[in-house]
């Protein structure tokens, strides 16, 4: 049972308020099927609709690099919506640094850098590519998009996508609205 | 010594008294009306509770407030969201069709947490055909709409991992106010007020040590009513009498069983009451369903042989009427099963036949995929829509969580079981439509009738990973998406088509 000064701890630490920790709380509980008090990779995936997701195995893994725990794949309750806090809209008056613009794109660049070095390759955005569309394109398509793609993007020439040349391609975009969720109080 | 005397012999006749007149109703298919006043006196209480808790939650917020200045919402930026949820829409429905006493049901039952849900939906993935993806007018080239749409499967993941419309679906539905029961109350269970806990163990000691005993006869009369009679009609030869001995036995026994459990049922349209040679399909919550249903109409049951007591059940029913009970082997062949089930349904003689769908319980808060099986054998669909009332108890049995012992015992411990029964008009296979979209056809309507979500999703997830071609179905529209933007942005094919054209010079 979480506790009323873990509960003011984790609302200063995320922004989320107390019902909504509550809950999250109880999501929580109820994929931890066996009451371990952690959830691993199995938990998450027997969700139905993450199981069908084109991108589920990479978001999972995105979310277990978030907390650190990407070694011994658990996470407790705190982690768990330390991450999910990343996805709460931004709010102009109230910047928090957990859900700035900057978290949401770290964890977008975590679910495409597969081997977490720092940098998205041509072979990892293919990677990605492959998952999304599976066996509908050749492979020679899946070069040419990843090609172009990587090119445009890679501002200093070394072949790679970096962070920073990953915000500033996405700069024109929205992608702190694409990547919030209405969370209702 | 004397005292116990004197009090034993209060007890146990006035225990044998209530059962004997229960027993003489339900046998005669009368109502006492008793049942139904104790429902609407449980309401009332509910509601004196709920208004208690809501100025006892008020009044301590506004203690806390005080100590701690001003308690702020940190989402300005964003509206609250006011569509009523599931739950409400259900309430709503059952409060209509209900009868009038039912109607008083007031809003403060609803009022102390009305959204059960805790994020606003915005990208969800369904196992359909249904183009999902949102144009995004920016983007120029396929790549660029490659990343876009690898953010949106990134939001779809996120939000089915803070809230899925599936695995809540084998959860026990949750209630928006405390129904005095322990075993609702994660959210509720403080003792906020000395009234509400005197209200709870006075309901506790009225539910264990006065219901108890009294539904424990109730339940052994109506089983040995039950068996008795069936053995006694499966020596009369077949014809019109074992058939009419047969249903008013049937009826009298789930009758009394039923009353065991303090079932409150409605039964609604029945006109549309299923004949035999039909096929009556409902959607599955409990083992409580067929009782339910048998106690307006007589069935024909269907399914696997079970060993044990309920083994020993399905033999002596199968003495006085036709059911149909398959071994383990052959329930695996489809074919075989088919057959049966049609030859069944041609006989003017045997009784209608009911199948719950889904294949699995539901808790009763939405409608699974339906397996087509039956919908294939051709003959008339009866559809009969089950909603309970959570508020009385829980009637879903979660087989992965819960014996069967010990979900009985958890519904003998509830106040009562409240459920309204709808019986839908008649339908039948058209000729051009598949037996999946009947199947589908009929769910649609089951669960409009119910006030449940209808979901396209197997209630087989529960145990069953999902099977790879739904993956497949989702990268196929991801790839019919993508197709709509071109390769190469609008300016570089330009110039790329000029160094192609100079490269050949």
């Amino acid at each position: 049972m979480l506790q009323d000064e873990e509960i003011q701890e984790i609302a200063a630490e995320t922004g989320f308020s107390k019902n909504q920790i509550v809950r999250l709380y109880s999501r929580f509980l109820s994929l931890d099927r066996q009451g371990r008090g952690y959830l691993d990779r199995e938990d998450f995936l027997r969700i139905p609709e993450l199981a069908i997701n084109p991108l589920g195995d990479r978001i999972v893994d995105a979310f277990f690099t978030e907390t650190g725990s990407d070694t011994d794949f658990r996470i407790n309750f705190r982690q768990f919506i330390r991450v999910l806090a990343h996805f709460r809209p931004l709010n102009k008056h109230k910047p928090n640094v957990i859900n700035s613009r900057e978290e949401k794109l770290r964890f977008a660049f975590s679910m495409y850098d597969l081997n977490k070095n720092g940098y998205i390759t041509r072979e990892e955005f293919k990677f990605i590519l492959n998952m999304m569309v599976g066996s509908n394109i050749t492979p020679d398509q899946l070069d040419s998009i990843a090609d172009r793609t990587i090119t445009e993007a890679d501002a200093d020439n070394d072949g790679k996508i970096s962070f920073e040349e990953f915000c500033k391609a996405m700069e024109r975009t929205d992608i702190d609205q694409k990547m919030s969720i209405r969370f209702l109080n | 010594m004397e005292q116990i005397f004197l009090i034993a012999s209060i007890i146990i006749p006035s225990i044998a008294v209530i059962v004997g007149v229960n027993i003489l109703f339900a046998g005669f298919g009368k109502k006492s009306g008793l049942r139904e006043h104790y429902v609407d006196l449980l309401i009332k209480i509910f509601e004196w509770c709920a208004k208690q808790i809501e100025e006892s939650s008020e009044l301590k917020k506004r203690r806390e407030s005080d100590e701690n200045g001003e308690i702020e919402s940190d989402d300005e930026g964003i509206e609250v969201d006011d569509s009523s949820d599931d739950s409400d829409e259900n309430s709503s429905v059952v409060r209509k069709t209900s009868k009038a006493f039912a109607l008083k049901t007031s809003q403060r039952c609803r009022l102390v947490s009305e959204n059960h849900s805790i994020i606003s939906r915005q990208a969800t993935l369904h196992p359909s055909e249904k183009d999902e993806f949102t144009v995004t007018t920016f983007v120029k080239t396929q790549g660029g709409a490659a990343v876009m749409d690898s953010v949106y499967y990134l939001k779809a993941g996120i939000e089915a991992i803070v809230e899925d419309d599936v695995t809540n679906r084998f959860k026990a539905e949750q209630l928006a106010s405390w129904n005095m029961m322990t075993r609702t109350s994660t959210q509720f269970y403080k003792f906020l007020n000395w009234k509400l806990t005197l209200v709870w163990i006075l309901g506790l000691i009225f539910r264990y040590a006065i219901l108890i005993p009294i539904r424990i006869i109730i339940f052994f009369i109506g089983g040995g009513l039950l068996v008795w009679s069936t053995a006694l009609i499966g020596l009369i030869p077949e014809g019109r009498v074992k058939r009419f001995l047969n249903q008013r036995c049937m009826l009298a026994s789930f009758r009394i069983l039923t009353r065991s459990v303090s079932a409150v049922v409605y039964f609604h349209d029945k006109q549309n009451k299923a004949q035999s040679g039909g096929i009556c399909v409902a959607n599955h919550t409990s083992p409580l369903d067929v009782m339910i249903l048998s106690m307006d109409n007589v069935y024909a049951m269907v399914g696997q042989r079970q060993g044990g007591v309920l083994g020993f059940v399905q033999r002596t029913l199968s003495r006085a009427a036709d059911h149909i009970w398959f071994e383990r082997s052959v329930a695996n062949d489809r074919l075989l099963v088919l057959k049966a089930l049609k030859e069944h349904v041609d006989d003017p003689n045997k009784l209608p036949i009911i199948i719950f769908p889904e294949g699995t319980c539901i808790n009763n808060t939405s409608v699974m995929q339906f397996k087509k099986g039956s919908f294939e054998i051709g003959a008339k669909v009866y559809p009969i829509a089950m909603k309970y009332d959570s508020r009385f108890g829980n009637a879903f049995w979660n087989s992965s969580e819960q014996s069967y012992g010990e979900y009985f015992f958890h519904l003998m411990t509830s106040w009562a079981t409240v459920c309204h029964v709808w019986y839908l008009p008649a339908m039948e296979r058209l000729p051009n439509e598949s037996a999946i979209d009947f199947a589908n056809r009929v769910k649609k309507a089951i669960a409009a009738k119910g006030g449940l979500v209808d979901l396209e999703w197997d209630g087989q997830l529960k145990r069953y990973k999902v099977p790879p071609k739904l993956i497949a179905m989702e990268q196929d529209k991801c790839y019919h998406h993508l197709e709509k933007y071109p390769l190469k942005p609008q300016g570089a094919q330009q110039i790329d088509e000029e160094i192609d054209q100079e490269e050949q010079r």
